[in-house]
């Protein structure tokens, strides 16, 4: 095994793109989806989404990749960074329930000059990975949305240097615009009015099979579950009302 | 029914404690690691054939996805 996904969530689970990413052992970012650029005539800055095409759902990990594309002689700093220099910085600012997770940064090189302590280096085509998801608070899957579509402001701080000399740091702020995803819900009793958008598919044929298969394996399992979940329907009905 | 958020912010048509919403329990092994081999098993495809996972895939890359309901 060479990459295992495992989060603390049902709902949460990863865009199928990452998937591929860590079977082929490198990003491909999707062309299609949300990107914006920045950087100079020397060094190329693109924040991009990647997975889904960028859409926002709730639960679902996409990443947002901030990539710096350094000529050679050129290399940014990861932290720490002895004081004067500057670090390589990202600050993801989104609305409520835009849930950044701990970023997944690439090993950084050791670079020793004389005088100064011992420096942790990127160069090259650097990717910083920061995974992110949407809570019900922005992209609820049991009712409508709210807005179609949000947008992130990525803050990025960096300083690039050569092994003798360092560029003046920059700070740039880059915009994206990402979609909200709309999740249909099958048109069955259980889930009538709960959904974004009630689908156009009918659930009740699968819902039979699965009570039958469920019965046959376990006659008694049924009417206790039914049980179970009357129960705490009544207990959140309760805590609604006492709201 | 009644929508209620859980703990991680999550909606979900279904009331909080429902088995459907339940997560892993605190300290239950989440299976191999990386770096190991997965064990070998069978499993019928879509067709109901069988599968023979490490025999099938030929030393080809795989990606095996446990997931509840197919909402991506």
């Amino acid at each position: 095994m060479v990459a295992k996904f495992f989060h603390d969530s049902y709902k949460k689970r990863d865009s199928p793109e990452l998937y591929i990413d860590a079977a082929l052992g490198q990003l491909t970012l999707d062309e299609n989806a949300p990107q914006a650029t920045g950087g100079d005539q020397d060094i190329n800055l693109t924040v991009a989404v990647h997975g889904g095409k960028g859409t926002v759902r709730q639960g679902v990990v996409r990443h947002l990749v901030v990539r710096f594309e350094l000529p050679d002689g050129l290399h940014i700093y990861g932290p720490p960074v002895p004081d004067g220099m500057i670090a390589t910085t990202v600050t993801i600012e989104g609305p409520e329930g835009f849930m950044v997770m701990a970023p997944e940064l690439p090993a950084t090189e050791k670079l020793t000059l004389p005088g100064i302590a011992e420096l942790n280096v990127w160069h090259g085509t650097v990717d910083l990975i920061y995974p992110f998801y949407a809570t019900g608070e922005l992209a609820s899957e049991c009712r409508p949305l709210d807005v179609l579509s949000i947008d992130i402001k990525v803050l990025v701080r960096y300083q690039a240097c050569t092994d003798q000399e360092c560029l003046l740091p920059r700070t740039e702020t880059l915009t994206l615009s990402l979609d909200l995803d709309v999740i249909d819900i099958p048109a069955i009793d259980l889930h009538k009015g709960h959904g974004q958008r009630e689908a156009n598919y009918d659930g009740t044929a699968a819902l039979k099979r699965l009570l039958a298969r469920k019965i046959k394996q376990n006659p008694l399992g049924v009417p206790v579950f039914l049980a179970k979940t009357l129960w705490l329907q009544m207990g959140a009905l309760l805590r609604k009302l006492s709201r | 029914m009644v929508v209620e958020r859980d703990h991680h912010g999550f909606d979900a048509p279904a009331p909080l404690g429902h088995p459907g919403r339940a997560g892993l329990p605190e300290g239950h092994s989440t299976g191999p690691e990386i770096g190991q081999r997965l064990p070998e098993f069978t499993l019928p495809s879509a067709d109901g054939n069988p599968v023979d996972y490490h025999a099938d895939r030929a030393g080809r890359k795989s990606v095996v996805v446990f997931y509840r309901s197919a909402v991506w």
